[in-house]
C-alpha cells in the first residue's frame, strides 16, 4: 500500500518522458514465518516497534513531497522500489563548465533518518570535480551539512547542493586534489578534463542501471514506437489532471463570499422571498 | 380494403395494413366519415327534429339534462359512430407524412373537415359521462402516442384536445373519477413528452388556450393538483411536470408564466407542510442504538415515503427549472415549510417529538442533493432564529443531552459535516478558530507546518493503553504480520531472489511489505492509512470551492477577532465565557433580571430567558470538558433527580454520594437546593424544548415559574421513572460504591433513553488523579476574548472524555465525527486536532489531552479488573464479527438492527463469548485503541497529502 503511494506521487513529475516505467510489481511480500514477534522487536516501546517503520516511511514520503514542491531545475529523483531509503536521480547541467552533462546518481539515506548522518550522494560515473571522489563517485555532502538537523535540513537541499557544485566550483578541502591543482594551475586542462568527463558520463547514459531495481532510472535511444506515446501522455497529463480535479468528485459547498467570514454572504444566492 | 383485418377491440387495436395504397385508405376514411356525419347530423339539434326515434333506445342510466335537451341517442347509432371512428383513427395514425413534411391526405381531410372537433361536440352532445371522457382521452392518447406524423401543430387537432382537457379539469360537476384522472394524467404526460421533444409545439399550446379563454398553458395547470398524489398517478404527473420544468430553463415565456401566473411553487412548498403534518410525531425507536432513519426505517412509513417523494420532486425541479422558478420555490420552501412548520417542530414539548423531528431533518438533508435546496435547508439551520436562538445553537446544545436525542443530534451533525460545506464548518468550528485565540501567540507561525517526521502520529499511538499494546495482546483475527523492512543499501543481489519468493507466497496476505531486516508491524494500520488517504484527498477536492484556506492567515485572525466578538455577542458565546471566566462570576447570578433585559433591549438582542438557558448549558458544556469538573453536568442531573425524588418520596433517604467538588457546583447553581429543580428543568428547556405557552405568548414571560412547572411535566415523568430505577438501585447507599456500573446497566434495560453513564462513582477518583497532560485550567482574570474553540468542539471532546462509560454506538458516532473532522485539510482545524506539539492556551482543551485522559481512565480500570484481558479479546472478536457482517450486508452505515442478530447470522466468525454491550469500558478500550490508529493515520497522511502534487 505504501508502495502504491510512490506510484501515485511519481507520475506528477515523471522523471523522463523517454522511459517507460515497469508495471508496478505487486508490493506485497508476505513472509509466513512462525518466528516469535518478541525476538525481532528491538525497542521496549511497543507502539514504536510496531509503527516505527511507518514513521520512517512517511518521513521519507514527506521529504519526497518537499522535493516535488521545490521544483528543482534540472534534477529528477525517484525512490527505489525496494527501499525508500535509496533514491535514484539524474542532473541535467544546462550551462557553465559542465554544460550538457547528464549525471546519474543515487541518494542513500541513513535508516535512522532524520536523526542520523546526512544522506550520501554517489554519482554512477565519477565526475571530474573537486568535490567528487574520483574512484567511488561520492559527492562530499558533509561539507555542506556538517550535522544533519531534523526540521532544518531536508533532502531537497542536498539535491540542490549537488546541482550547485557544477555551477560554482569550490576548491576547499577537495575530495579530488588533482582537479583542484588543475583548476588553480592549468584551467585550460581542467576545462578539457571536464569536457572529457562530461563526454564519458554521457557515453554511459544508455548503460543498464547500476542497481537492478524496477524504479531505477534508465535511458535508451529515442524510439518512437516506445516513447512517442509516453511523451504525448506526459504533455497531456497536466490537462487531464486538472479536469480530474474539476470532475464530479468535487462535492463541497460554499456560499461564503471571499474575504468575508459570514455564512451565506455570497450575493448570487437564491433570493428568499 | 380486403386485407384490413380487425384483430382486437379498441385500445389494443392492431389492424394490419398490408399493400393497401394510400388512396384506398383515403377512400375508406372518407366513406367512414360520411357515415359518421350522417348520424351526427341526424342528432344535431340545429338541423334535425329533436327527439329522433324516441326514447326506447336510450343509453342505460342516461336521462340527464342533455338527453332532454337534445333527445336521447340510440345505442346502436352511438356504437356505429364508435366503430367508424376507431377505423378512421387507425387510418390516421398509420398515415405517413406527405412529401417534404406536408400533411398526408387523411390528416389534411381531418383538418379541413374539423373532424376531431365535431367528434368532441358529438360526445358532449351525448351525455358527457366519465365513460365518454375516458373514450375521448384514450382516443387522443392513442393518436398522439402512435401517429406517424405530427398532429399537434394543427389547430383543428389541438383545439378539441384542449377543450377536452379543460372539460376534464375542474369540472363543475365535481371531481372526476379516478379512472378519468389516471387517463388524464397519462395523456398530459404524453403531451409533455411531445413538448420536450418538440418545443415548437409549446407556442401553439399557449395560443390555443387563449382561444379557449382558459388559463394559459392548460396542461401545466391541470398537472398541478397531482403534484403530491401518491402512487403511479402522482409519479406520472411529477415526471410530466419535470419535463415542463426542463423546458422552462430554456424558455423564458414558460418560466415567467409558471412563476407569475401559476400556483406551482406555493402548491409544491406548502404541500410539503401538509405532508409533514401527517408524519408520525413520535417514532417507534427500534433500539437504543438507533440514531437515524435508514432506508429500511422510512420505507415502512408510507407518510414518510410520500413526503420524501415530494421532497425529491422539489429537488428535481430545482435542478432543472429556470432560475426564477427555482428561486421562487426555494423561497416558498423556506417561508412556507421550514420556518412555520419545521422550526416549531424542532422545539416541541417532549424529547421524543424533538428527537423525531431531528431525525427527520437529518433524513431530509441526506435526501437532498441540489445546492440551491441545500442552501435553503442549511441557511435555515445556520441563520434562522427560533425564539431568537439560532437553530444551530439549539442543535449543538442537544448533543449533550443524555437521552437518545443526544445521539440523534450527533447523527445530524455527522451528516452536516459530511457535506463539506464551508458555511456549516465556519459556524460550527472555524468561527472560533480563526482568531487563533486558542493557541499561544508563538504557535501561530507553526500552524501551517507539517509534521514531517510523524511525531504527532507517534505521540497519538503512544497513548495506546498498555493492555492493548501490540506486544501484550495482538488483535485477534488480524495478527501482527511479519514484515520485512528493507534498508535497501545493500540491495541488488538479494533482489532477484526475493522476487521469486514473492511470487510463490504473495496470495496469503496482501498486506505485508518489503525485504530486509524483519520487523513485526500492525498490518491493520495500513488499512487506516489507506482510508485516511482516501478521506483526506476527497475532502481536499471537496474544499476546492471554499473561499479561504483557513490557515491562520486567511482569513486574518486580527480582523476576524473583532467581528467574531461582535457577531458572537448575539449568540451567547461571550456571555458564557464571561460567566465562566469572569472573576465577578461568583457574584453574578446566571439569570439577571430577564424581564428587564427584554424590555429595554432592541429586538436583535436575545430575550434573556433562552439565552441565559443556552449560556447555562454552554457553561456546563465547557465545564464538562475539564477533568476536575467533568462530572459537573451530571451532578446537576443527580441533584435534580434527588430533589425531585425527595419532593415526591420523602420517606426514602437516599442522597447522591457527596463529592468533594461542591464549591464548583454551588458556583453555577447559585442557589439553594430548592431552586435547583427549576434551574435544571430550565437548562434542559434550553435545548429548545419550549412550551406551547412560550410560543403563544412570548411577551408574558413574567409568569415564568408557571411555565416551568408546565414544561417540566413531561420531563418530570421521565425523571420519575429514572428516580424509581435509581432509588431501587441505591436504596442502600453503602452498596453504591461496590456497584459501579449497575445503575447504568439497569437503566439501559428499563429506560433505554437514559444514559447516565457518569453515575459510576469511580470517576471522582479519576478527577483527583494528577493529570500529566491536562494543565489545570485556571480561570484567569481576563473578562473577554477567553480562548474557546466553540461549543461544538467542546461538547464533542467533552463527550469523548466520557468514552469509557459511553455506550458503543455513541462512541462509534463520536469517533466517526472526529475522524470526519480530522480529514479536513484546513491548517486551523488540522493543527487543533492532530498536531500534538501545538501549545494551546491553558483553558483550551485539545483532542490529545482528552485522549490522554481517556487513556488514564482505561489504565485505571484495567488495573482494577482482573478479567479485563479476556473480556478485551472477546470484545475484539465480536466487533470484528460485527464489522464483517456489516460489510457483508453491503451497508455503508454502521449499526442498526440488533447487534446480536447480526452476529448470529454470520456463522463463520461467531465469537465464542459475547461481551454484553453494557460492559462499555471493554468496548470503549477496543474502540479507543483503533481510534488512535485512525487519528495517527490521518496525521501521517496529512503530512504528505496536503501538498497537492500539481500545486502551482
Amino acid at each position: 500500500m505504501l508502495r502504491i503511494r510512490w506510484s501515485l506521487i511519481c507520475p506528477a513529475h515523471p522523471p523522463f518522458g523517454k522511459k517507460q516505467l515497469p508495471s508496478i510489481p505487486k508490493n506485497a511480500v508476505p513472509i509466513t514465518k512462525a518466528a516469535s514477534p518478541a525476538s525481532s522487536t528491538e525497542s521496549a516501546n511497543g507502539t514504536h516497534a510496531s509503527y516505527g517503520p511507518f514513521y520512517l516511511e512517511y518521513s521519507l514520503l514527506a521529504e519526497f513531497t518537499l522535493v516535488i514542491k521545490q521544483r528543482l531545475p534540472g534534477i529528477y529523483v525517484q525512490p527505489s522500489y525496494r527501499s525508500t531509503l535509496m533514491w535514484f536521480g539524474v542532473i541535467f547541467i544546462r550551462h557553465g563548465l559542465y554544460q550538457d552533462g547528464v549525471f546519474k546518481f543515487t541518494v542513500y539515506i541513513p535508516d535512522n533518518f532524520p536523526d542520523g548522518d546526512c544522506p550520501r550522494v554517489i554519482f554512477d560515473t565519477p565526475v571530474f570535480h573537486p568535490l567528487v571522489d574520483s574512484v567511488s563517485g561520492e559527492l562530499d555532502v558533509r561539507r555542506a551539512f556538517t550535522k544533519w538537523r531534523r526540521n532544518h535540513n531536508h533532502i531537497w537541499q542536498v539535491l540542490m547542493y549537488a546541482r550547485t557544485i557544477f555551477y560554482k566550483i569550490n576548491t576547499m578541502d577537495p575530495l579530488n586534489p588533482e582537479a583542484v591543482v588543475l583548476y588553480d594551475k592549468d584551467f585550460q586542462l581542467f576545462k578539457s578534463k571536464v569536457v572529457d568527463s562530461v563526454k564519458l558520463c554521457n557515453s554511459h547514459l544508455f548503460d543498464q542501471p547500476k542497481i537492478d531495481d524496477p524504479f531505477a532510472i534508465s535511458f535508451s535511444p529515442w524510439n518512437p514506437a516506445v516513447h512517442e506515446e509516453a511523451k504525448d501522455k506526459m504533455f497531456a497529463y497536466k490537462r487531464l489532471h486538472k479536469d480530474y480535479n474539476k470532475g464530479p468528485l468535487v462535492s463541497g459547498l460554499s456560499w461564503v463570499k471571499p474575504g468575508s467570514t459570514q455564512p451565506f454572504s455570497k450575493e448570487d444566492i437564491p433570493l428568499q422571498t | 380494403m380486403t386485407s384490413m383485418v380487425v384483430n382486437g377491440k379498441r385500445g389494443g387495436q392492431s389492424l394490419v395494413l398490408k399493400g393497401v395504397d394510400p388512396e384506398t385508405c383515403m377512400i375508406v376514411f372518407k366513406n367512414h366519415w360520411a357515415q359518421v356525419v350522417k348520424i351526427l347530423e341526424k342528432h344535431d339539434p340545429l338541423r334535425s327534429n329533436v327527439g329522433g326515434l324516441g326514447g326506447g333506445h336510450g343509453l342505460g342510466g342516461g336521462g340527464g339534462l342533455a338527453s332532454f335537451r337534445f333527445g336521447a341517442i340510440p345505442g346502436d347509432e352511438a356504437s356505429a359512430v364508435q366503430n367508424y371512428v376507431e377505423h378512421m383513427l387507425f387510418l390516421l395514425m398509420e398515415e405517413e407524412c406527405g412529401q417534404n413534411g406536408a400533411m398526408g391526405p387523411i390528416l389534411e381531410f381531418v383538418v379541413m373537415e374539423n373532424v376531431l372537433e365535431r367528434l368532441f361536440i358529438w360526445s358532449l352532445r351525448r351525455e358527457f359521462t366519465d365513460d365518454m371522457k375516458l373514450e375521448q382521452l384514450k382516443m387522443y392518447e392513442m393518436l398522439i402516442g402512435q401517429a406517424k406524423q405530427p398532429l399537434l401543430h394543427h389547430k383543428p387537432v389541438l383545439k378539441p384536445l384542449m377543450m377536452l382537457l379543460s372539460s376534464c379539469s375542474g369540472s363543475p360537476s365535481g371531481p372526476s373519477s379516478s379512472a378519468v384522472e389516471t387517463e388524464l394524467v397519462l395523456l398530459l404526460n404524453q403531451l409533455c413528452c411531445v413538448l420536450a421533444k418538440d418545443p415548437s409545439v409549446l407556442e401553439l399550446f399557449f395560443h390555443t388556450s387563449e382561444d379557449q379563454g382558459a388559463a394559459n398553458f392548460l396542461i401545466f395547470s391541470l398537472l398541478i393538483p397531482f403534484i403530491h398524489r401518491e402512487g403511479s398517478v402522482g409519479q406520472q404527473a411529477r415526471d410530466a411536470l419535470l419535463l415542463i420544468m426542463a423546458l422552462s430553463a430554456e424558455n423564458q415565456v414558460v418560466a415567467k408564466h409558471i412563476a407569475e401566473n401559476t400556483y406551482f411553487c406555493p402548491v409544491l412548498a406548502t404541500g410539503l407542510s401538509g405532508l409533514y403534518s401527517s408524519l408520525p410525531t413520535k417514532l417507534d425507536v427500534p433500539s437504543e442504538e438507533w440514531h437515524c432513519l435508514h432506508r429500511e426505517d422510512w420505507q415502512q412509513l408510507p407518510a414518510l415515503v410520500q413526503f420524501l417523494n415530494s421532497l425529491e420532486f422539489c429537488n428535481a425541479v430545482i435542478q432543472v427549472a429556470h432560475p426564477s422558478i427555482r428561486d421562487q420555490l426555494v423561497g416558498y420552501i423556506h417561508n412556507g415549510f421550514l420556518v412555520p412548520v419545521l422550526a416549531p417542530a424542532l422545539h416541541k414539548l417532549t424529547l421524543e417529538e424533538v428527537m423525531t423531528t431531528t431525525a427527520y431533518l437529518d433524513l431530509f438533508i441526506r435526501s437532498v442533493s441540489e445546492p440551491a435546496l441545500l442552501h435553503t435547508l442549511l441557511s435555515f439551520i445556520l441563520l434562522h432564529r427560533h425564539d431568537n436562538v439560532h437553530i444551530l445553537d439549539t442543535l449543538v446544545s442537544r448533543i449533550n443531552t443524555p437521552f437518545q436525542l443526544g445521539t440523534v443530534s450527533l447523527a445530524l451533525f455527522r451528516t452536516l459535516i459530511g457535506l463539506h460545506c464551508e458555511d456549516v464548518m465556519l459556524q460550527l468550528v472555524f468561527k472560533y478558530l480563526i482568531p487563533c485565540n486558542h493557541m499561544m501567540l508563538s504557535q501561530r507561525r507553526v500552524l501551517r507546518e507539517r509534521d514531517c517526521y510523524s511525531v504527532s502520529a507517534a505521540k497519538l499511538l503512544a497513548l495506546t493503553p498498555s493492555c492493548c499494546s501490540p506486544e501484550v495482546i495482538p488483535p485477534p483475527l488480524r495478527q501482527l504480520d511479519s514484515i520485512l523492512w528493507s534498508k535497501g543499501t545493500d540491495g541488488s543481489h538479494i533482489g532477484t531472489m526475493e522476487s521469486k519468493e514473492v511470487l510463490s507466497e504473495e496470495d496469503d496476505c496482501g498486506n505485508s511489505c518489503v525485504i530486509g531486516s524483519e520487523i513485526y508491524l500492525d498490518v491493520s494500520y495500513l488499512d487506516y492509512l489507506c482510508d485516511a488517504q482516501n478521506s483526506i484527498s476527497h475532502c481536499i477536492r471537496a474544499c476546492c470551492v471554499w473561499s479561504a484556506p483557513y490557515d491562520g492567515e486567511n482569513p486574518p485572525p486580527e480582523e476576524y477577532q473583532r467581528s467574531t466578538l461582535e457577531e458572537a455577542d448575539l449568540t451567547a458565546t461571550p456571555g458564557l465565557l464571561e460567566l465562566e471566566w469572569d472573576d465577578s462570576y461568583d457574584a453574578c447570578p446566571t439569570q439577571p433580571h430577564p424581564e428587564e433585559d427584554q424590555e429595554t433591549r432592541p429586538i436583535p438582542d436575545e430575550p434573556p430567558k433562552h439565552i441565559q438557558e443556552l449560556r447555562r448549558t454552554a457553561v456546563m458544556i465547557v465545564k464538562g470538558s475539564y477533568i476536575e469538573e467533568s462530572e459537573f453536568q451530571n451532578d446537576v442531573m443527580v441533584y435534580d433527580l434527588v430533589a425531585q425524588k425527595d419532593a415526591h418520596d420523602s420517606g426514602n433517604g437516599y442522597h447522591a454520594p457527596s463529592k468533594p467538588t461542591e464549591p464548583a457546583k454551588q458556583e453555577v447553581l447559585d442557589g439553594p437546593v430548592t431552586d435547583q429543580k427549576t434551574a435544571n428543568s430550565e437548562s434542559l428547556m434550553s435545548n429548545g424544548l419550549s412550551s406551547p405557552l412560550d410560543e403563544m405568548d412570548s411577551k408574558k414571560r413574567g409568569s415564568q415559574s408557571e411555565h416551568k412547572s408546565l414544561e417540566g411535566e413531561d420531563l418530570m415523568a421521565q425523571y420519575e421513572e429514572l428516580i424509581r430505577t435509581l432509588g431501587a438501585q441505591h436504596s442502600s447507599p453503602a452498596k453504591a460504591d461496590g456497584e459501579l456500573k449497575s445503575p447504568t446497566v439497569l437503566m439501559d434495560d428499563e429506560e433505554d433513553e437514559i444514559d447516565f453513564n457518569s453515575f459510576s462513582p469511580e470517576t471522582p477518583e479519576t478527577e483527583k488523579l494528577p493529570s500529566p497532560f491536562g494543565t489545570k485550567p485556571r480561570s484567569g482574570s481576563r473578562g473577554h476574548a477567553v480562548p474557546f474553540t466553540g461549543p461544538f468542539l467542546s461538547v464533542l471532546l467533552s463527550r469523548l472524555e466520557n468514552m469509557p462509560s459511553n455506550s458503543l454506538h455513541v462512541n462509534l458516532l463520536l469517533t466517526g465525527i472526529l475522524a470526519q473532522l480530522a480529514a479536513y485539510p484546513q491548517p486551523l482545524l488540522r493543527s487543533f486536532l492532530l498536531n500534538t506539539n501545538m501549545v494551546f492556551q491553558p483553558s483550551v482543551r485539545s483532542l490529545y489531552q482528552v485522549l490522554a485522559s481517556v487513556k488514564n481512565q482505561i489504565e485505571q480500570w484495567s488495573a482494577n479488573n482482573k478479567d479485563f484481558p479476556e473480556l478485551l479479546t472477546a470484545a475484539q472478536h465480536s466487533l470484528l464479527a460485527r464489522e464483517s457482517s456489516l460489510r457483508d450486508s453491503q451497508n455503508g452505515d454502521w449499526f442498526h438492527g440488533s447487534e446480536a442478530d447480526r452476529i448470529k447470522k454470520n456463522p463463520t466468525i461467531q465469537p465464542k463469548t459475547v461481551v454484553p454491550l453494557n460492559e462499555t469500558e471493554v468496548y470503549a478500550t477496543v474502540l479507543f485503541t483503533e481510534f488512535l490508529k485512525e487519528l495517527a493515520a490521518f496525521a501521517q497522511e496529512h503530512s504528505i497529502l496536503s501538498y497537492p502534487p500539481t500545486e502551482q
